[in-house]
């Protein structure tokens, strides 16, 4: 095994002559002699006309590689979830999750380096020792990729922009419109809690890795505490090569709006003339908002005591709300539940195993890419049609996923509960959030 | 040129050891700790007691690493980045900070608006330096205790905003990283030196951070009074003094 369990590396060369640009993650460097043959092995399957992808290490680590612009190649090398997955993975390979997550780890860490650095310097490597300085700039989003700790935010792995359901959406919305309309911006969006309250149409038009690129750039932005930020960002889709200016304003604590501009206006200007005129009268609808808290659903809304945790994804607009429950004296708490961190955790692996093995991700993944992953199980594949349902009963809880055409949902539920019940409890669940939220 | 002011001479050094400060200085505490405030909001005092708000933007320049999100972060109370993670644009940190003249005993909330740029950042994209530049009030020089170069390039920095076209701008020096001093790059005699030639103040950070406020009031407190000091000579009346003299005509 090359990393200790639970531990993650990446790695990223150059993919013509495999330089070391950086390496970020697991305290313990790997030995120089390890990156070489990485590139090494990698560069051999090139030459026989192979694509190597991932591979697996005798003591459960994973290896994954993906190069980039036939410019930048990257690696993730992580030492098995160390016992972290077992309880989801035992009913399957019980690595699939993890190659999964540690592809979408590189397109992730793709579009941050992008958007920071944009696509040219990337993709034309001219002066190696320059870039290796320049990609210091994109540490702290990385990092952040890699640490993955925020509860609640699964959109780097969904690519589904988390989202906060307010309880008077349409006054935030208009004043969203109203707001990047007078910073000449098509583009704004409210971010509450880490995440969207309300955006313009425009913003959803943005590409799925973008609207949640975005959102995590704000969500550092925001943990500062700064008040304001004038940040040039780089779409990886809808503008690899032309920086657009990023301007954020902290609104209170925790409710952050953002704009995406041009030349004009002036941070100093934006800030001065419109953040007061707009948001000034809407205090009060932000911090209700802000009282939405970790549910991400209005009070309007009343789940099922049953429910652990959930996901809901509306693939139309590509949006996701998700919650898990704290309730340590449970009333169906025999046996123990699971943590917090662990419902969060075993959340993200139930969507892995149900969106890898039965539903459908058209909208998440290049057709490219599904073809190499192949992931989907072959009898999905043989069939003509979609399976709508599925669950998982596990010594920790248990799951169900559902599809319909609009949604997936995802839902935890207690062992208590009778698993011919779950069916019931999960479309139930799905009424309850859309007939009150029109979600 | 308008004068240093001497420190202490216009504002009350050390208020905020005094007993008047408190029912000012609680409005931007919050459990012992310094208070975060978003754009919509700001310190509120009762309707009686009706205090003024001054604002000014300061530009914090100094070289990559030298520690300048750090210093905002530290005056405004925020959490302190342990690593460095280069700024990749503009940042902006809001700080209140109540102050007592002290001719008048007049209390003023003075809002500090700090803006950070990575100097990387300022390198790559023209389009920041302009906007860190457009009105403001004030430059904070930031040389680092543990990097010779930062210090020597401090003249370099300071000429670049000195001349007509930069209109009135009032000048600090801050060196950072003053705990580290096993490192130390840069001797006393030095500071004393540069200070004597520039006739600038130079302040001194670094170090845990404390939860009272007294390793933040000298520089913000020092800051205050030049921005005032400034005004009053801006205003056409030379500083303090007259202002004493209308005092008494009327
Ligand atoms: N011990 C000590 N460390 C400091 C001090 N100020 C900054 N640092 C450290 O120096 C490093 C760089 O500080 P930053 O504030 O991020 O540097 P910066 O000037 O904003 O750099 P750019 O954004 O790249 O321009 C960080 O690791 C800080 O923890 C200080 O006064 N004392
Ligand atoms: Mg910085």
């Amino acid at each position: 095994m090359m990393l200790q369990d639970g531990s993650l590396q990446l790695l990223c060369l150059t993919a013509s002559s495999g330089v070391p640009l950086f390496t970020r993650g697991a305290s313990k460097q790997l030995p120089f002699s390890v990156i070489g043959s990485l590139n090494g092995v990698h560069m051999f399957g090139g030459g026989q006309g192979v694509v190597l992808t991932c591979c697996e290490t005798a003591g459960g680590g994973k290896v994954v590689w993906r190069v980039f612009q036939d410019s930048v190649m990257l690696i993730a090398v992580s030492g098995g979830r160390g016992g972290g997955g077992g309880g989801q993975g035992g009913a399957g390979s019980s690595s699939k999750e993890e190659e999964v997550r540690l592809q979408r780890l590189l397109e992730n860490v793709w579009s941050c380096m992008v958007l920071v650095l944009g696509q040219d310097e990337l993709a034309n490597v001219r002066n190696v020792e320059r870039l290796k300085r320049d990609l210091r700039s994109c540490f702290g989003l990385i990092d952040q990729l890699l640490e993955d700790r925020q509860e609640g935010i699964l959109g780097n792995l969904t690519h589904c922009a988390d989202s906060l359901l307010p309880p008077n959406p349409a006054l935030l919305q208009e004043a969203v419109e109203n707001f990047a309309q007078s910073a000449d911006s098509e583009f704004g969006c409210l971010i509450v809690h880490g995440k969207i309250a309300a955006a313009t149409e425009k913003w959803w038009r943005l590409a799925p890795q973008e609207v949640v690129l975005l959102s995590a750039l704000m969500r550092s932005l925001s943990a500062s505490g700064s008040a304001s930020c004038d940040y040039p960002v780089f779409l990886p889709q809808g503008s690899p090569t032309v920086a657009h200016r990023l301007l954020r304003f902290q609104l209170l604590p925790g409710a952050d709006v953002c704009v995406l501009c041009g030349p004009t206006p002036s941070l100093h200007r934006a800030e001065s003339g419109l953040v007061c005129r707009f948001w000034s009268p809407l205090v009060e609808t932000l911090r209700d908002c802000l009282a939405v808290g970790d549910r991400c659903l209005p009070g309007s809304v009343s789940l099922r005591p049953d429910v652990l945790a959930l996901l809901l994804i509306n693939r139309e607009t590509r949006r996701s709300v998700s919650l898990v429950r704290t309730s340590t004296n449970h009333p169906l708490g025999d046996p123990p539940l699971p943590s917090k961190a662990r419902c969060w955790e075993l959340l993200k692996l139930f969507y892995i195993f149900s969106t890898t093995r039965y539903f459908s991700q058209e909208e998440t993944l290049g057709l490219e890419e599904r073809a190499q992953r192949g992931n989907t199980e072959d009898f999905v594949l043989g069939f003509s049609h979609q399976p709508l349902q599925c669950y998982l009963v596990t010594d920790e809880c248990k799951s169900f996923g559902l599809q319909t055409p609009q949604h997936q949902l995802f839902l935890l539920i207690p062992l208590s509960v009778p698993t011919l019940a779950l069916r019931t409890v999960a479309t139930q669940t799905l009424s309850d959030i859309t007939a009150a939220t029109a979600f | 040129m308008s004068l240093i002011p001497p420190p202490g001479s216009i504002i009350a050094a050390d208020w905020h050891r005094c007993a008047d400060s408190k029912e000012y200085f609680s409005k931007i505490l919050r459990k012992m700790r310094r208070k975060n405030f978003g754009l919509l909001e700001s310190p509120v005092m009762p309707p009686h007691v009706a205090v003024d708000t001054v604002h000014y933007k300061i530009f914090i320049s100094g070289k990559s690493g030298v520690g300048k999100t750090t210093l905002a972060a530290r005056l405004a109370g925020l959490n302190i980045p342990n690593m460095h993670y280069e700024t990749t644009g503009i940042e902006t940190t809001v700080v209140y900070w109540p102050v007592k003249l002290r001719e008048s005993g007049r209390v003023l909330f003075f809002r500090l608006q700090l803006w950070d740029c990575g100097e990387n950042a300022l390198r790559r994209f023209d389009h920041l330096l302009p906007s860190c530049k457009e009105q403001v009030d004030a430059v904070l020089f930031l040389f680092s205790f543990t990097d010779r170069m930062s210090f020597d390039d401090l003249s370099n920095q300071i000429a670049k905003w000195t001349g007509p076209s930069v209109g009135r701008v009032v000048k600090l020096v801050v060196g950072t990283k003053f705990d580290l001093f096993m490192h130390c790059d840069v001797a006393e005699r030095d500071v004393r030196n540069f200070q004597e030639t520039w006739s600038l103040p130079v302040l001194r950070t670094g170090g845990e951070v404390s939860d009272g406020l007294g390793d933040v009031a000298p520089i913000l407190n020092c800051l205050a009074e030049n921005l005032w000091h400034q005004d009053c000579v801006t205003a056409g009346s030379a500083g303090h003094h007259t202002q004493q003299e209308t005092g008494t005509l009327f």
